[in-house]
């Protein structure tokens, strides 16, 4: 039976859906201002990113209300906790999305000082990560989302990788440091990108599965 | 295993003891309800059966429970010892051109108590009719229609007073609101009686009804009404106050809720437990004693409903008053006497059977 | 006054049922009360209530037993009349705009006009057709097809037509309990009010069972101006719209549901849908 209030529940869910394409559409927006010399796209990143904001203020005046008013249970209930976790998660994904298209700009006034191999590399499995962990939510396929958790790690290698490199031009040439440590923002944002992504394909398999997979390896320690 | 080690052992204590005679007591009280009903009972039939049963076919004594009470003649004639009915031996001596036979007669000690059943049949009848009317009408008054408050507990208690006046008191009432006083129409100023003019050259005489059906209905229906009212009051108070709220609700009046959403579910429970009153009302001879019986009528009431209402009626109680306390007793009379008593006992068993039944039939009818 | 009760309480939900086509007018208040007093006997049941419910929207009274949301309730209908020693002492409440304590309104009228379900599903031991039909037969509506289409049309609006189509003239008291309460709906909606008023409807029912009936007061809200009191918090923050909350006869809060179950202004509110009351 369709229960008059699973529409409440749509509602949040569509919500969730728009701000992901938002975000997604920021980051690769930033990613085109820096990769394609572009200012005009990153200004309007900085602009979008207030719309962005307002939807998660939105989803978790949604989120409350339904608690509130529904005390839901079991999946709803986890579904509500989802959807404020990766709301937020949301929100940072576009906010580093920002940090990037302002530290374009920076980059955009000066030569570039080396070619953009790692940083595009990166952003495009940070952008698939945050696909596929949508898809795990609309599809409900907790196995993918598990599978985006493995891949975080590449991520952090390319960004690790990059950033020795980047040290080491920084060591030779005091000049580089400005647009190095730029790059190195650059770089870092979109390594907290595939982070937030992780968070999110996490709040996905808990709401899914019901178990929490986030800090594996920290339990492990502890037990 | 060993007592100590067993903490649910039996002991004996003072208050075992007590429980123990206690319900010996209950015990014995109940037993000997059993045995005075199986005492009442077991008289009535075996020395009934002999009148009512006959040991050859048709096994059932016909004339006795379709013919008059007639005088019983006692005669020897030619050595041989006669017992004849009136009838029969005055057919007898005319038979024979005889004029005069020594015998001894015996009042009501032969024939039957045919009228004496259909008397009672009508009275309950008619009191039932009455009193159901007037306490289903009265008990829907006071538990539906009248403000709650002192007037209606007054009229409560008033009838439930009436439950507890004598059947004589009720007898004597009856005799002297109906027998003597209650108005008749007839063609004629009564002098003798406060009468008035209505027109159409008739008068309105107090003169009472006489001993009738019509006075003994409505004094055994009288002494029935506070049965009759407080089982309608009950069973309209089983009936769940949501029927009439539903249906007040849906805009109703107040008679519509009562007459289709009430009425019909207590009205099984009314009629079952009032005509179980009547029929124990049924058995008094007292009311009927100086209202509507007869010690003798050879016919049935009859004729046109007016004719009916103002004859007299043979009743089953009066009649056993009669024969075991009105006339000399002896073999003859004792005969009837059991006779009358196990047909009245059979008939009043069978009206609380039927009701009973009917009850529970009904019960499982309406559940709710 | 003029117009009398009848006549303003014909047309009026005419045209209020008339916005099918088009939003429901919800600005427009359907039962007006305006400094209520109610007593029973020497007790004051009611103090000084004033509020208004709206067209349309399913409006939830909630507050611990004995606060007197019963009593309101049954003040919508004049159900308290069947009550000895209840009286309005003072203040007024309006339906449509007519003061419902007029000696001009008639209590039959009202109640055809103003609908209700209550706590214990009622259905009268008659079969389930007699049971719809009730309404229509004691205005004295005879027309058979006429009968048969009111209670296909009620049962299907009570979401029950398919379920008991095929024994229509079985008792329904044979009806398991949440279909009962839904026979109890239908029949109410059978007379077409334009206010139904349900006194917890489903306190007696299973989950399951109140998930449908609460489905169907979602669906009800279209057509009618529901009034439901529950001790059922969730009942409340599901279904309605608008939530009073009553305390010794008294309105302590009345607002919008969310805005009641998220951020309620007075503390005893807060206390009682959070269940530390007391």
């Amino acid at each position: 039976m369709n229960h008059f209030w699973e529409k409440n529940l749509t509602e949040i869910r569509e919500q969730l859906l728009l701000m992901s394409g938002l975000s997604e559409r920021s980051l690769s927006m930033a990613m085109r201002g820096l990769v394609n010399r572009d200012e005009t796209l990153c200004d309007s990143v900085e602009a979008e990113d207030s719309q962005i904001d307002l939807l998660e203020i939105q989803i978790d005046e949604m989120v409350i209300t339904y608690m509130a008013t529904h005390g839901p249970v079991a999946k709803d209930c986890r579904f509500m906790l989802a959807a404020s976790k990766i709301s937020s998660n949301l929100e940072r994904i576009a906010d580093q999305a920002t940090k990037i298209a302002r530290n374009a700009k920076r980059l955009n006034q000066e030569p570039l000082l080396k070619p953009l191999i790692d940083i595009p590399l990166m952003a495009q499995i940070g952008q698939e990560m945050l696909r596929d962990s949508m898809t795990a939510y609309v599809e409900a396929k907790p196995d993918l989302a598990t599978e985006i958790v493995a891949r975080d790690k590449s991520v952090n290698d390319i960004y690790k990788q990059l950033a020795r490199e980047l040290t080491s031009y920084m060591i030779e040439d005091p000049k580089t440091i400005t647009r190095a440590l730029n790059l190195l923002t650059v770089a870092k944002a979109l390594e907290r990108v595939a982070d937030h992504v992780t968070n999110i394909a996490e709040e996905v398999f808990y709401l899914y599965k019901g178990e929490d997979i986030r800090h594996e390896r920290g339990r492990k320690a502890i037990v | 295993m060993n007592p100590k080690s067993n903490p649910f052992a039996h002991q004996s204590s003072g208050a075992r003891l007590a429980e123990s005679a206690a319900f010996g007591l209950f015990r014995g009280a109940t037993y000997f309800i059993l045995l005075c009903a199986t005492m009442i009972f077991g008289v009535i039939v075996v020395k009934g059966s002999g009148t009512v049963f006959k040991a050859s076919p048709p096994f059932v004594n016909w004339t006795f429970l379709t013919a008059s009470p007639e005088t019983l003649y006692v005669f020897e004639f030619e050595g041989k010892k006669m017992e004849l009915g009136d009838k029969a031996f005055r057919e007898f001596k005319a038979a024979r051109g005889l004029d005069e036979i020594e015998a001894e007669s015996y009042a009501h000690s032969a024939g039957g108590i045919w009228p004496c059943i259909t008397g009672t049949f009508w009275l309950v009848i008619g009191s039932m009719g009455i009193a159901l009317f007037i306490g289903v009408s009265s008990a829907i008054f006071l538990s539906e229609y009248s403000q709650q408050g002192r007037m209606v507990e007054l009229i409560r208690l008033a009838i439930l007073n009436l439950a507890g006046v004598p059947s004589i008191v009720f007898g004597l009432f009856g005799l002297g609101l109906f027998v003597h006083f209650m108005p008749v129409v007839a063609g004629f100023d009564d002098p003798s009686t406060p009468s008035f003019p209505i027109g159409f050259g008739h008068w309105l005489n107090f003169s009472g009804w006489g001993i009738c059906l019509a006075s003994g209905w409505f004094t055994l229906a009288f002494m029935a009404l506070p049965v009759v009212i407080a089982a309608s009051e009950e069973s309209l108070k089983a009936v769940p106050r949501g029927f009439r709220e539903g249906s007040l609700a849906l805009g109703a009046t107040k008679w519509q809720a009562i007459r289709t959403n009430v009425l019909p579910y207590a009205l099984p429970g009314m009629l079952t437990s009032s005509i179980l009153g009547i029929a124990r009302v049924a058995g008094e001879t007292a009311p009927i004693l100086f209202t509507a019986a007869y010690v003798m009528r050879d016919s049935a009431p009859g004729g046109g409903l007016l004719d009916f209402l103002g004859q007299g009626v043979m009743a089953l109680p009066y009649h056993i008053y009669v024969i075991s306390s009105k006339i000399p007793q002896n073999e003859f009379t004792e005969r009837v006497q059991y006779g009358t008593a196990l047909v009245f006992l059979g008939l009043v068993t069978a009206i609380a059977m039927t009701s009973i039944l009917l009850r529970i039939r009904m019960r499982n009818r309406y559940r709710w | 006054m003029n117009a009398t009760f009848e006549t303003r309480m014909d047309t009026l939900p005419q045209a209020a049922r008339g916005s099918q086509q088009g939003a429901p007018d919800t600005s427009d208040p359907m039962i007006e009360i305006d400094h209520l007093d109610f007593y029973y006997g020497a007790n004051h049941a009611l103090r000084d209530i004033s509020l208004q419910i709206p067209g349309h929207q399913v409006t939830a009274f909630i507050g611990p037993s004995g606060c007197g949301k019963s009593t309101l309730l049954r003040c919508f209908n004049r159900m308290n009349d069947l009550i000895e020693g209840t009286r309005i002492g003072n203040g007024q409440i309006r339906i449509h705009g007519i003061d419902i304590s007029d000696p001009a309104v008639d209590t039959i009228a009202l109640r055809r006009q103003v609908g209700m379900v209550f706590q214990k599903s009622n259905p009268f031991p008659k079969s389930i057709y007699e049971n719809i039909a009730y309404g229509l037969q004691i205005q004295g509506v005879r027309d058979r097809r006429r009968l048969d289409e009111v209670v296909e049309k009620s049962l299907r609006g009570a979401a029950l037509w398919d379920e008991v189509k095929d024994r229509l003239h079985t008792s329904a008291l044979g009806l398991s309990g949440g279909q009962q309460q839904r026979v109890c709906i239908a029949r109410a909606i059978a007379v077409e009010p334009s206010i139904i008023l349900m006194d917890e409807p489903c306190s007696a029912l299973d989950p399951i069972a109140t998930a449908k009936v609460e489905e169907l007061i979602h669906e009800l809200k279209k057509n009618y101006t529901i009034v439901i009191v529950t001790h059922n918090m969730q009942q409340a923050g599901r279904c309605s719209d608008m939530t009073a909350f009553f305390y010794l006869g008294q309105l302590i809060e009345m607002g919008k549901t969310e805005k009641i179950f998220t951020n309620p202004v007075q503390k005893q509110t807060e206390d009682y849908i959070s269940g530390r009351f007391g």
